[in-house]
Order: C-alpha cells, then sequence, then structure tokens
C-alpha cells in the first residue's frame, strides 16, 4: 500500500481540493491553507482510514504529506 | 440620528435571487409558496413553504467552504455579494477594521446541525463533523462573511425571532451614526424549512394548514387566514453615510432616517391585543425619522396571518394614523413568497426600496375578505403610488415590535 497516495486520495476527497495542491514537502497550512476544524477532520478520516490512533500533536497544520506518511507508517509497521 | 443611505440591495429568496428578478415576480403577484419537496413532510400539520431550490447556480462559493457551513450562511454570503455589487463595492479597497456585519437571525443552521446530530447518535461522537461548532449558530453567517471578504470591523448577530433583521438594520444605523465605521454590510438570512426546524414552527401554532391549496395558505388580514407559511432566504444591504455615498459618486437607492423598538410584555408567545405598544413603537420611529403621520405614504405589515396578531396590528395602525388609514396603502408581499422569519423584516425593506423605486405597491395575496375594513388594503394587484416615505414593520415572539422609516430617494 502507498500510503502517500492514500493520504493524498483521503485529504483531497475531505477538504476538497486538487491532489496536486497537496506537496510532499510543504505544510498543510503552506500548501493548502488548511484551518483548525480542517485539521481535526483530516486526523479522523485517517484515523479511520488507516486503522490507528493518532493524536493531534502527531498531525499538525505544520505537518506535509511526507510528514503524515512516516507518522502512519511508523503505527502500521 | 442621521438619516443612513442605502447604496446596495442583495436579496435571495424563493421569488427569485437578485433584485431584479425578485421584483419581476413581487410585481406580478406571483406566488412562490409550494408542498416543500426537500424532505418528506407529508406528515407535518403543514407541509408548504416557500423554498429556494437553486441556490448553488447562483452561487461562485467553493465546494471546501459551502461543506463547512449551513444553508442560511450560503444564502448571507450569496445576499452580500450581491449587495457589495449593486453597491458597486470592492471590498479590497476598504479599510478591513472600518467595516461591519450586522445580521438578524432567529433560529440557527438547522438543516446542517440535524445531520450531525443524528449522525451523533447513530455513530457517535466521532461521527459529528467538526464544522457542526461553527455551522449552526445564529452568528454563523456573520462570521462567515467577515471570512469571505476580512471584515473586522465591530460587528454583531441580532436574535429577536421575527423581528431580528429589522433590528439589525435599526442597530446597524445607530453605529453608522457613531462614525465609527465606514460601511456596514446589514439584514438577515433564515433557513427553517428543515424538518425539525418546520417541526419547531408548526408547534409554535402559527403555521397555516392549508396544504391543499399552497398558494392561497398564506392569507394575512383575510378573514379566512390560518397562520403563516415560512420561507427561505436573505436580504441584506450596504449602509453607509451620505457624505460617502456622495464622495463615491453613487446615488443612495434609499435612506433610513429612524428605527425604533418595544415589548408588549404580556405574555411568552403572544402579542398585546391593543397592539399599544406596538403603537409606541411606530410613533417613537416615526419621531426619530422626525416626520409626521401625513407623511407616510406606505406601510409595510408585519402580517402573521393570526387573528390576534394581525388585528394588533391593525390597531396599532389607527391608534396613530386615526382616520389616515383610510388612504395610506398598506400591504404584505411576504404573503407572496413565506415568512422568511429573522429575515423577513430585512427583506420587507428591500421590497419597500424597490416599491419606491417603481412608484408600485405590491399586493397582500389572497386578501380577499379583509376581517377589519376601513384599511387601504392592496390586494389582487400592484397599485401605483408615488411613495417618499414608508414604514417598515416586523415582530416577534412575545410582542417584539420593530418599526423602521424608509426615505425615497428622490424627495417631493
Amino acid at each position: 500500500m502507498d500510503i502517500k497516495i492514500k493520504v493524498k486520495e483521503i485529504l483531497s476527497n475531505l477538504l476538497k481540493v486538487k491532489i496536486d495542491e497537496l506537496k510532499d514537502n510543504s505544510s498543510l497550512e503552506a500548501s493548502i491553507g488548511v484551518d483548525s476544524t480542517e485539521m481535526v477532520e483530516s486526523v479522523i478520516a485517517l484515523e479511520k482510514a488507516f486503522g490507528v490512533k493518532l493524536s493531534p500533536k502527531e498531525i499538525t497544520k505544520s505537518s506535509s504529506i511526507e510528514d503524515i506518511e512516516k507518522v502512519i507508517h511508523s503505527k502500521i509497521g | 440620528m442621521d438619516k443612513i443611505a442605502i447604496t446596495g440591495i442583495g436579496i435571495v429568496s424563493p421569488s427569485g435571487i437578485n433584485k431584479r428578478q425578485f421584483w419581476a415576480n413581487i410585481k406580478a403577484g406571483r406566488s412562490f409558496i409550494k408542498e416543500i419537496t426537500r424532505f418528506d413532510a407529508s406528515k407535518y400539520p403543514s407541509h408548504i413553504a416557500g423554498q429556494i431550490d437553486e441556490l448553488n447556480k447562483y452561487s461562485n462559493f467553493s465546494e471546501r467552504l459551502l461543506k463547512k457551513i449551513d444553508a442560511f450562511s450560503h444564502m448571507a454570503l450569496i445576499a452580500s455579494e450581491l449587495a457589495l455589487q449593486d453597491a458597486g463595492i470592492d471590498i479590497k479597497n476598504e479599510d478591513p477594521n472600518l467595516v461591519g456585519i450586522f445580521l438578524g437571525n432567529a433560529i440557527g443552521g438547522w438543516l446542517y446541525a440535524e445531520t450531525e446530530l443524528r449522525d451523533l447518535y447513530i455513530e457517535g461522537r466521532e461521527g459529528v463533523s467538526p464544522y457542526m461548532a461553527s455551522a449552526w449558530f445564529p452568528a454563523a453567517p456573520q462570521g462567515q462573511v467577515s471570512i469571505y471578504y476580512g471584515i473586522k470591523g465591530f460587528s454583531k448577530t441580532i436574535v429577536a425571532d421575527r423581528a431580528s433583521s429589522l433590528m439589525a438594520l435599526g442597530y446597524g444605523r445607530k453605529v453608522l451614526n457613531k462614525n465609527k465605521l465606514n460601511m456596514i454590510l446589514a439584514g438577515g438570512m433564515e433557513a427553517p424549512v428543515t424538518p425539525y426546524a418546520l417541526l419547531c414552527c408548526s408547534t409554535y401554532g402559527a403555521l397555516s394548514k392549508n396544504n391543499a391549496k399552497p398558494q392561497e395558505a398564506y392569507r394575512p388580514f383575510d378573514k379566512k387566514r390560518d397562520g403563516c407559511v415560512i420561507g427561505e432566504g436573505a436580504g441584506i444591504v450596504v449602509m453607509e453615510s451620505i457624505a460617502r455615498a456622495n464622495k463615491r459618486g453613487v446615488r443612495p437607492l434609499a435612506y433610513i432616517s429612524g428605527y425604533a423598538a418595544s415589548c408588549d410584555g404580556v405574555d411568552r408567545i403572544n402579542c398585546g391585543a391593543d397592539g399599544k405598544e406596538l403603537a409606541r413603537a411606530i410613533k417613537l420611529a416615526l419621531s426619530d425619522a422626525q416626520t409626521n403621520i401625513d407623511e407616510i405614504d406606505y406601510i409595510s405589515l408585519d402580517g402573521l396571518a393570526l387573528n390576534l396578531w394581525d388585528d394588533a396590528e391593525l390597531n396599532a395602525l389607527k391608534s396613530v394614523f386615526s382616520q389616515r388609514v383610510k388612504d395610506i396603502p398598506i400591504s404584505c408581499p411576504k404573503s407572496m413568497f413565506g415568512n422568511l422569519l429573522g429575515a423577513s423584516g430585512a427583506v420587507d425593506m428591500i421590497t419597500t426600496i424597490l416599491a419606491m423605486e417603481h412608484s408600485l405597491v405590491p399586493v397582500t395575496l389572497n386578501l380577499d375578505e379583509p376581517s377589519i375594513k376601513d384599511f387601504n388594503y392592496v390586494t389582487k394587484e400592484a397599485k401605483e403610488y408615488k411613495i417618499n416615505k414608508a414604514l417598515v414593520i416586523s415582530r416577534g415572539r412575545g410582542g417584539i415590535n420593530s418599526v423602521l422609516v424608509v426615505e425615497s430617494n428622490t424627495p417631493r
């Protein structure tokens, strides 16, 4: 499973942004101007999709797609 | 207090979105009351409404934004955009600290809230959208309009049942008079065509049960009235000082020259039967506008279409205007598209401004046999009248009375 692609698909569908707006190395805040409520929604959606528990401190507005990929990868092994 | 200029109008209603379409339908006396199709309302005592079906067609807002907000915020955003366009204002050129928002709403955003509450009970707390927190409450549209345009000046949402938006206009005028803001977006929005909101309106006992003939159901001041019909929409205007409008080279559409409010204080739900406190609010508004009763050319009525409320309203008019009630044309145009509850007063003021512009008083629909005679009701078809000054009356549960004096841009 390519975590990065799946994360991008989930966030794109959820936040109604284009996949190519989600940059691998830029923070979500810088790339799509994500707000705090969107972060709450994103964390819940990622938890459901990957079957993991994520704390709001692990995935924040400052996280990039690659940061999120790393966190999820560390949890699902 | 100084007169305030209205320089832009934004209207979102079952009778039309934008003032041209709205006025064409109002002028023609067309009814937009229909059976509710948004959900199965067939088991409700009243299952008719003024419903807006094509909101997205008139909206340029992103899907990303729309998924976070209720329909009443969406309506407020469209009405704000239309008002700004009509006023010729590009908000980017304004000092955001000197722009305010004054909106009225009665019930909040239930279309959004109901879905999320259902999810709460079915899926648990994680099933509830985090946007619920900022989508449902009455001040949500004010917040969304401020975020969308980057508006940062003193703003307020007024909740006073059906009188909410007229109060917001009165409040906006007061604040503008203190010269602490350059301009204000003011008015109101309401989206009550949802299962829970309709249920609450039904149990309140103010809705017509004439489901068999939707277009004949809302009949204010008529002998066969049995309550109002709800409608959804928003009415928002741009308010600014006359000096600023002149400086911009813009001719105001109309002026707000007086406002007053009072409370009956007799019952939790009902108004006072004598209309005494409404009469006092009318007198105070006239005094605020330095206008005497002979100068009023038209009165836009609240018209809840319940015996007590309609009769009290006419009692108040009789007590203030005496014999002049036989001459002043009066009507309740919302009988064509429904009672927009907290948004009704602002929409009534917009209708009144358009009536002034076209020198045409729109009708009260279905007023076939007035329960009280000796008033100059405009029925059947719109009538030509030159209107220089008009009163707009908006009332709320428990006997909240608010009255606005509007003046045309072409004084006699």
